[in-house]
């Protein structure tokens, strides 16, 4: 297995050096001069020519890479070009836990929805679940993020009323349909598949009952860390980016996870634990699953990828400091210290995310676990 | 989409992979026939979806003749109501925003903005990954290690920084926000035209063809484009989706093209402000923006059931 760690970082760093090279080059063409807000409008000629000197700005932009790359491999990072100076390190140090803990959040969110809804839907293939379920995903899928954040945003913090209603409305439905079904004498339903639907049912409406109950005011925006608030505060404010983040990627994981699960349900294998007797929840969750999960590992891991680099837009709409808008500043600041460092941090992660996908293969399909590549 | 509906189409040349295959299925139901319902519900949603399309393709390419309020001018905007809220039968039936410009006719505009960019690009991304994916896939070797390190490092960079950067070098209009989203489409159809490529390779009407003398042109302009073009196109449509959403979150950012030339984006970050007291300015662009995906991802769908040989795999 340490073999295939390490041929992953051979692999990975000529791609690193390129993005690195790339985001220098690339900041070189964005106009503005750093020296400009140092000395103010102002300035001389002379002043200007100085606070370039002072900050190494004289020079061309593929010698300042690699005095960057020199500082890196010291472990330093840098400064800010721009007063108020900081240090770079802590600058991300502040920044990047914001996106960890939202990245976080999402992608269990994520997983806390597809793969009960996932599982489901597959051994309901075709049937009333499945169909709402996948019309529901597809929807969610089709609305961009910033729409669904401003969704959000007007239905629970500006009409909280609105957020009753629709939760009574929708749990009243589900339970109306789940009982109707129940009701239903049909020959394809046994006596235990109606009592469970009556179960449901009741579930659906004592769930609604409590969300209601308990459901607390959201801010419109902002950032509460856990060390100046506490963490209900702190979750209180990342809530609504969660949701928004976590429900576009619970859709895209269980339509992952049903079309996986509902190949693995025709294997022999599930027909004969079915023979032998086993309870559906067992060959679901215990058998089938397990097998079922190389696709929705992939693409949660994927989600998450992206996730750590920030997402700019839910960032500016709910106005988190988070790694995204860090990236945007420091581009249209010329910074170009924060910005290289920044993408490093991003890409690293991507990259370690994209091992652990890896690595995690080799404990979803033993098989895969004494091949050499 | 089930089992049954994928395979009623057979794709051309290629056994379905599922038939002969004894289906079981452990749900108590499996020997019920299923209700005839989905397969209607989803013929319904494709051809609203077209229509839909359809209507915004129309009304974008017609909306300088369309008797729309004087709305789109910020001069001739004076005497308009500010703020109007919707009501159908008035000159504003979506109203009008805080300058008093009517939403009617910038959703309409922005619909022209919107398809112009999604399928432009899409169309860039198609000729140039859709040529060097064929190209590679076919020749292998040399040509196709240097291309898919290009494809691969293109792929790794951050596409949002080389947008940030692009947007502060060069003016944002429509055709540089179409360049740079079609550059950026390139290595999703370079990837999938070379691995259909690769598959319609091994094939046997193409070893036939080759037996039969054809030289490398031929097997590629005749046999192949024909097969990989398909599987491509199919994939285009939600590709389309995809950037039409990535055009309006940059015109939200306000990176894409600015106002009062309306975009769907633009309109949406501009209403922003007022969305507790008028949600019409954010909701009905976006309403707009969510069905116009909606029916991309719908014929997508369709598309790939239809014309992909490996069918619906992500």
């Amino acid at each position: 297995m340490m073999h295939r760690v390490a041929a992953l970082f051979v692999r990975i760093i000529p791609v690193l050096i390129l993005v690195s090279l790339g985001t220098a080059f690339l900041i070189e063409l964005v106009p503005g001069d750093p020296a400009v807000a140092v000395v103010g409008a102002e300035g001389t000629p002379e002043q200007y020519a100085a606070a370039r000197e002072a900050l190494g700005l004289d020079r061309p932009w593929f010698v300042r890479y690699f005095d960057w790359i020199g500082g890196l491999l010291r472990g330093d990072l840098g400064r800010t070009l721009v007063p108020p100076v900081q240090d770079v390190a802590s600058l991300i140090a502040s920044r990047l836990p914001v996106t960890l803990e939202i990245a976080v959040l999402s992608v269990a969110f994520a997983l806390a929805i597809s793969i009960p809804a996932g599982t489901w839907s597959a051994y309901r293939y075709g049937r009333a679940f499945d169909r709402v379920a996948s019309g529901i995903s597809f929807g969610l899928i089709s609305i961009p993020s910033f729409v669904l954040a401003l969704m959000f945003i007007y239905l629970v913090v500006f009409t909280p009323e609105s957020v009753t209603v629709l939760i009574v409305a929708v749990s009243a439905t589900a339970a109306v349909g789940l009982a109707s079904a129940a009701r239903r004498n049909n020959a394809a339903s046994t006596a235990r598949e109606r009592r469970n639907r009556i179960l449901a049912a009741i579930g659906i409406l004592a769930v609604g009952v409590v969300l209601v109950l308990v459901m607390p005011d959201f801010p419109r925006q902002g950032f509460v860390r856990i060390g100046e608030g506490g963490l209900g505060e702190n979750l209180r404010t990342v809530a609504l980016p969660v949701l928004v983040l976590g429900l576009a990627e619970s859709a895209q994981l269980t339509r992952v996870l049903r079309s996986d699960m509902s190949t693995t349900l025709k294997d022999d294998f599930v027909l004969a634990s079915r023979a032998q007797g086993m309870p559906t929840r067992h060959i679901l969750l215990k058998e089938a699953l397990r097998p079922s999960t190389f696709s929705l590992v992939t693409v949660a891991g994927i989600s998450f990828g992206r996730l750590l680099g920030g997402t700019v837009i839910v960032e500016t709409i709910f106005r988190l400091p988070g790694m995204g808008t860090l990236i945007v500043e420091s581009v249209a600041r010329k910074e170009f210290m924060v910005l290289q460092a920044a993408v490093l941090t991003v890409a690293a992660l991507y990259v370690l995310v994209n091992a652990l996908v890896d690595i995690s293969y080799l404990y979803l399909d033993p098989r895969t676990r004494h091949v050499r590549v | 989409m089930s089992v049954s509906e994928r395979t009623d189409e057979p794709i051309r040349g290629n056994p379905p992979a599922d038939i002969g295959t004894g289906t079981v299925r452990i749900s108590a139901g499996h020997h019920r026939k299923r209700r005839r319902g989905t397969v209607h519900v989803r013929r319904i949603g494709l051809w609203l979806s077209v229509g839909w399309i359809g209507l915004e393709l129309l009304a974008a390419a017609t909306a300088a003749f369309l008797p729309l309020a004087e709305g789109r001018n910020p001069s001739s905007t004076l005497d308009a109501p500010i703020l109007a809220s919707p009501s159908p039968l008035s000159a504003h039936p979506l109203g009008t925003d805080r300058q008093g410009l009517d939403i009617l006719s910038g959703v309409i505009y922005g619909a022209r903005t919107s398809l112009t960019v999604g399928f432009g690009a899409v169309l860039m991304g198609v000729a140039i990954g859709g040529l060097l994916g064929l190209l590679a896939g076919y020749y292998r070797g040399k040509i196709d290690v240097a291309l898919s390190f290009l494809n691969d490092s293109l792929l790794a960079f951050p596409p949002l920084i080389l947008l940030l950067a692009l947007s502060s070098v060069v003016q944002p209009n429509l055709r540089n926000v179409t360049v740079a989203l079609g550059v950026l489409a390139v290595p999703t159809f370079f990837r999938l035209a070379r691995a259909n490529t690769m598959t319609f390779s091994q094939r046997n009407f193409v070893l036939a063809a080759r037996a039969l003398g054809a030289r490398s042109s031929r097997i590629l302009l005749r046999e192949l484009v024909p097969n990989v073009l398909a599987s491509t196109v199919a994939y285009a449509f939600v590709v389309v989706a995809v950037l039409i959403v990535a055009e309006s979150s940059l015109s939200f950012l306000g990176l894409s093209i600015q106002r009062p030339e309306p975009t769907w984006g633009n309109m949406i970050a501009a209403g922003q402000p007022d969305l507790e007291k008028h949600p019409h300015l954010v909701f009905v662009p976006g309403v707009v923006l969510f069905l116009t995906v909606l029916s991309l991802n719908q014929i997508g769908d369709w598309a790939q059931r239809r014309w992909d040989p490996r069918g619906r795999k992500l």
